[in-house]
């Protein structure tokens, strides 16, 4: 862009804030209309916001100055709340990235997460199961506050022995689809599900894909599983 | 005046059905034309995405994720190296950003007309479809040039892009921006204020802001639901922070908020968001700048744990990469907006006639490959 | 054009067979099969037709060829041509849980329904089969019987879809019969006649004297008339019982090839019938729109066939631009709003004839 077409966009970008549009609908240049016509957004926008933005700014802060010392730590802050109100659940004191918590009270625990009016979870973006190794499981939970605007993760560990956790289907709803698919890929049973039944694999399906150790099964309905190629990876 | 009832019929809609966009099986149980429950069937379409991922490496990745929302392959892309690049700590140059946001815009606004197309179709409008494909076949162009594929482009590299724009790209944005702006208004005429698609899909499937927020359904629904929600807006990634676009909410313009008819209008109003920032990307694209300046020679992330989400076409596209330090992610799960919104169908639906079941159905815009996974 | 007029020049051509019936069937025979011959090439054309409009709507070409050799011919003229040898020669089936002979009988039953309407439909003042003198009333009484083949196509078939379907379109044609026939009789009412040729020649005398414009009352019969028309044929917006994107093909679901044709012929043939229905009664049927001009009979036929034409645009047209209306919508029309309106309006009509009738 030349200098001679920025002092034209400027010269309509202000006509055109000044209401009068056509100036810039006469021009022919394609390329050079589209510019001023994003140029006038973009004049727009500084013009009028000063109002709008101050009065945003007013209405977040009165509704979130005692959420804002919570977010700036708030994996901390949860974790001292959840060592309050449910004494041993938290495993790991370490909550700098996660939170690490004991399957046993996992459900209460998810209800006071999403009722508590200062964190308010209402939302679970994200569940999914991984095999860590060492004979462990874990399940993690995305949650995120649409109220709030913040986020933080659950880690709940359980052994690949005996793989239950309690489920938080009737907490958020969508946890129904996501733990059935953690169940479909790595077997861990939710109990209290309604409807814990596989959700992308056959329901006759052997074993549990995600796992480490899972072994392709050898036939399928009298069909040969194809063997791994070699080079493939 | 009380209702009949019958026996019940058990029925299946699919997985081989005009109306289910893939191969989709719901079992719904019918009363005569109400359908009183809906179960859905999936994986007829699983491609064993995330164990796919767990043997290839990062950079191979990128391919599988375009397969999966094969209607928003760039978008898809865009979530993935995201994700990525936040893990390892990549900053990626401004052109690189500004090529990304104008892919990820043109690949909304295709996504959308498609969407909105068939879901035309399903209440039986046969020509706004083919009229709608026709521009699509614009971008697909545009995308063409740009990168030699027209549905799954591989364009979005983990800290670059695979290609610059060609020469007469940006020219040839701005003639479809030119030629699609008047556009949308034909098809506001010729669906949005049709009387009988007004009745077909106002204060049908209507999605409650509450049920919306625990479904976790996002994206275009959550936002006809009345719920200002957007992650361009909320959460910014990339830069689009730099631009001046609105989010548009569901308001019940002809019927009650968040029901099959402000699904719709919630999408044409956002292509019209789409073209803005478009406007914007292409007028303050730098001139310079090496598309290939950040790409790591090796993509080995750091041991560490990211979930990061991106605005799709769909909704939140979010990407939970567990890496252990290799050049293999140890986990990936990818948390598919169309999974979400899909889980919904039977609070929404369960109620209301076949016809209707079909229209919700198509009014939650879902892409099965990216169900299935 | 009778089978009267056949059956006296055949006596006297053939005197030696007259007096054993062989002669009156073969004269029957004779318009049956010129009758078919031209539901077939009218079908043909209006297959063409309806992919053309269709195309000019939707922004594409539509079947494209060049010359006459293996592309669909110069413009795609060959296209339904190539269509219909398709249908012919693809493999019949029969699902094994079908009822066989209902499932057989179904495509033939629907067939008969819209042919033998073709008979009181009078193509100029003499090219009618039979001139009967309650043509109309035998057009809309055959017709019904339409619903009783799509029923056996759907419950022979022993598929939900198609049950479906043919419980829709009961209901449907079932209902809209009613509007249908109730705007009729305000044709009937105003010419006093139920025979064809008499009602086209009340209209005798140009444009302004078709019943379309006779009082004001009419135009409302005739769009009551057009709609439920477009119900009983069931073309879009009303065409859920083979609604594609939810029933898949409603009752046409299990029949493919031959028997398939079937039901696609008759779907045209009835377009025609109810066009040529819509034409006579209030559009002046063979008559010229200006009294005295290119009245002649070969003329007659060109005013006749061209004002069907033109209905069967209007209803491709309708077809490529409007949705689908929902199950209870179509109900809800027919009896809420068409039926009173009908009603009102034999009222007015009668009350008009009585007060300002000659």
């Amino acid at each position: 862009m030349n200098e001679d077409q920025d002092k034209l966009i400027a010269e309509l970008v202000e006509k055109g804030l000044a209401g009068d549009m056509e100036p810039i609908n006469e021009i022919e240049d394609r390329v050079l209309r589209s510019k001023a016509k994003a140029a006038l957004v973009k004049a727009k926008r500084s013009a009028k916001p000063q109002e709008t933005e101050d009065h945003v700014k007013k209405v977040s802060d009165k509704s979130s100055i005692d959420d804002k010392s919570l977010s700036e730590n708030l994996n901390e802050n949860i974790g001292e709340m959840v060592n309050e109100k449910f004494p041993g659940s938290l495993v790991n004191e370490n909550t700098e990235t996660h939170i690490q918590l004991a399957p046993d009270h996992w459900f209460e625990i998810a209800g006071w997460l999403k009722s508590e009016p200062s964190l308010s979870f209402d939302s679970l973006q994200c569940q999914t199961g991984i095999d860590i190794g060492e004979n462990t499981l874990e399940a993690r939970y995305n949650l995120h506050s649409m109220k709030h605007n913040h986020c933080t993760e659950i880690r709940i560990s359980v052994s690949i022995n005996k793989p239950v956790i309690p489920s938080v289907e009737q907490i958020w709803r969508i946890a129904d689809w996501f733990e059935r698919e953690t169940y479909d890929m790595l077997g861990i049973e939710f109990s209290d599900h309604r409807d814990l039944r596989r959700i992308l694999l056959p329901d006759d399906w052997e074993g549990w894909p995600l796992r480490k150790d899972y072994q392709v099964q050898e036939t399928y309905h009298g069909i040969e599983v194809p063997k791994m190629k070699e080079g493939w990876e | 005046m009380g209702v009949v009832h019958g026996q019940e019929m058990v029925l299946n809609i699919g997985p081989q059905h005009p109306a289910t966009h893939g191969v989709l099986r719901l079992q719904v149980k019918t009363d005569g034309e109400v359908v009183s429950e809906i179960t859905p069937y999936l994986g007829y379409l699983h491609r064993c995405f995330e164990k796919h991922c767990e043997n290839v490496t990062y950079e191979q990745v990128i391919p599988y994720t375009d397969r999966c929302d094969y209607l928003a392959s760039m978008t898809n892309n865009f979530g993935y190296v995201v994700a990525v690049e936040a893990l390892m700590d990549i900053k990626v140059n401004d052109r690189v950003e500004h090529i990304r946001v104008i892919m990820a815009e043109l690949q909304r606004i295709a996504s959308h007309l498609l969407g909105l197309g068939a879901f035309g179709l399903d209440v039986g409008a046969f020509t706004p479809f083919l009229h709608m494909l026709r521009d699509r076949e614009r971008i697909l162009d545009l995308f063409e040039m740009t990168c030699g594929a027209r549905l799954l482009y591989n364009y979005m590299w983990v800290g670059g892009l695979s290609h610059d724009l060609p020469v007469g790209f940006v020219e040839s944005t701005y003639n479809f921006l030119d030629y699609f702006e008047p556009k949308i208004d034909e098809f506001v005429n010729l669906l949005v204020h049709n009387k009988i698609f007004v009745e077909r899909t106002a204060d049908i499937g209507r999605m409650p802001q509450e049920v919306a927020v625990s479904y976790g359904v996002t994206g275009p629904n959550l936002r006809a639901s009345g719920v200002k929600w957007d992650l361009r807006k909320n959460d910014p990634y990339s830069i689009y922070k730099s631009f001046e676009f609105d989010v548009p909410v569901g308001e019940g313009g002809k019927g009650s908020v968040g029901d099959c008819w402000d699904r719709f209008y919630v999408r044409v109003l956002e292509m019209k968001e789409s073209i803005k920032i478009l406007r914007q990307a292409l007028a303050s694209l730098p001139k310079e700048g090496d598309i290939h300046q950040s790409i790591p020679k090796k993509i080995r992330p750091p041991k560490g744990t990211i979930y990061k989400r991106t605005e799709s076409p769909r909704g939140d596209l979010g990407y939970y990469i567990e890496s252990d330090g290799t050049n293999i992610p140890y986990r990936l799960k990818m948390r598919s907006p169309a999974f979400t919104a899909l889980s919904v169908i039977d609070e929404i639906a369960a109620g209301w006639l076949l016809s209707d079941v079909l229209a919700i159905l198509g009014s939650l815009d879902i892409v099965l490959g990216e169900i299935d996974r | 054009m009778t089978v009267d007029f056949i059956f006296d020049l055949l006596n006297q051509f053939l005197p030696g067979f007259s007096g054993n019936g062989f002669l009156l069937l073969f004269a029957m025979l004779i318009p049956c099969l010129i009758l078919f011959g031209f539901i077939a090439v009218y079908a043909l054309v209006v297959i063409y037709a309806e992919l053309k409009v269709s195309s000019f709507i939707q922004d594409k070409v539509g079947p494209m060829g060049q010359g006459f050799g293996f592309h669909a011919g110069k413009w795609g003229l060959l296209q339904p041509v190539a269509d219909a040898l398709k249908l012919l020669t693809k493999e019949d089936i029969i699902p094994g849980s079908a009822n066989r002979v209902l499932f057989i009988m179904a495509p033939f039953m629907i067939f008969i329904g819209a042919f033998v309407s073709f008979v009181a439909i009078p193509f100029g003042e003499s090219i009618i089969v039979a001139d009967l003198n309650i043509g109309i009333f035998y057009i809309l009484g055959v017709g019904s019987l339409a619903v009783i083949a799509l029923i056996l196509a759907g419950w022979s078939s022993n598929n939900k879809w198609s049950l479906y379907g043919a419980m829709r379109s009961a209901a449907q044609i079932v209902s809209y019969e009613i509007p249908a026939g109730i705007s009729l009789i305000t044709v009937i009412i105003i010419t006093g006649s139920l025979n064809m040729q008499e009602i086209i020649a009340y209209q005798q005398g140009g444009i302004f004297n078709w019943i379309l414009f006779d009082n004001p009352f009419i135009p409302v019969a005739f769009v009551i008339y057009f709609i439920s028309a477009l119900a009983e044929t069931n073309r879009t917006p009303f065409d859920l019982p083979e609604s594609e994107s939810e029933l898949v093909a409603g009752f046409v679901t299990e029949y493919s090839g031959m028997r398939y044709a079937f039901f696609f012929l008759s779907e045209y043939a009835n377009m025609f019938v109810v066009s040529a229905v819509a034409a006579t009664g209030f559009l002046g049927g063979w008559q010229s729109p200006i009294s005295g001009y290119l009245d002649s009979p070969g003329w007659g036929v060109f005013w006749i066939m061209s004002k069907i034409a033109f209905l069967i645009f209007i209803m491709i047209w309708i077809r490529w631009t409007v949705p689908r209306l929902r199950v209870d919508q179509l109900m809800n029309v027919c009896w809420k709003v068409f039926l009173p309106i009908g009603l009102i309006n034999i009222f007015g009509v009668a009350i008009w004839t009585v007060l300002l009738g000659s």
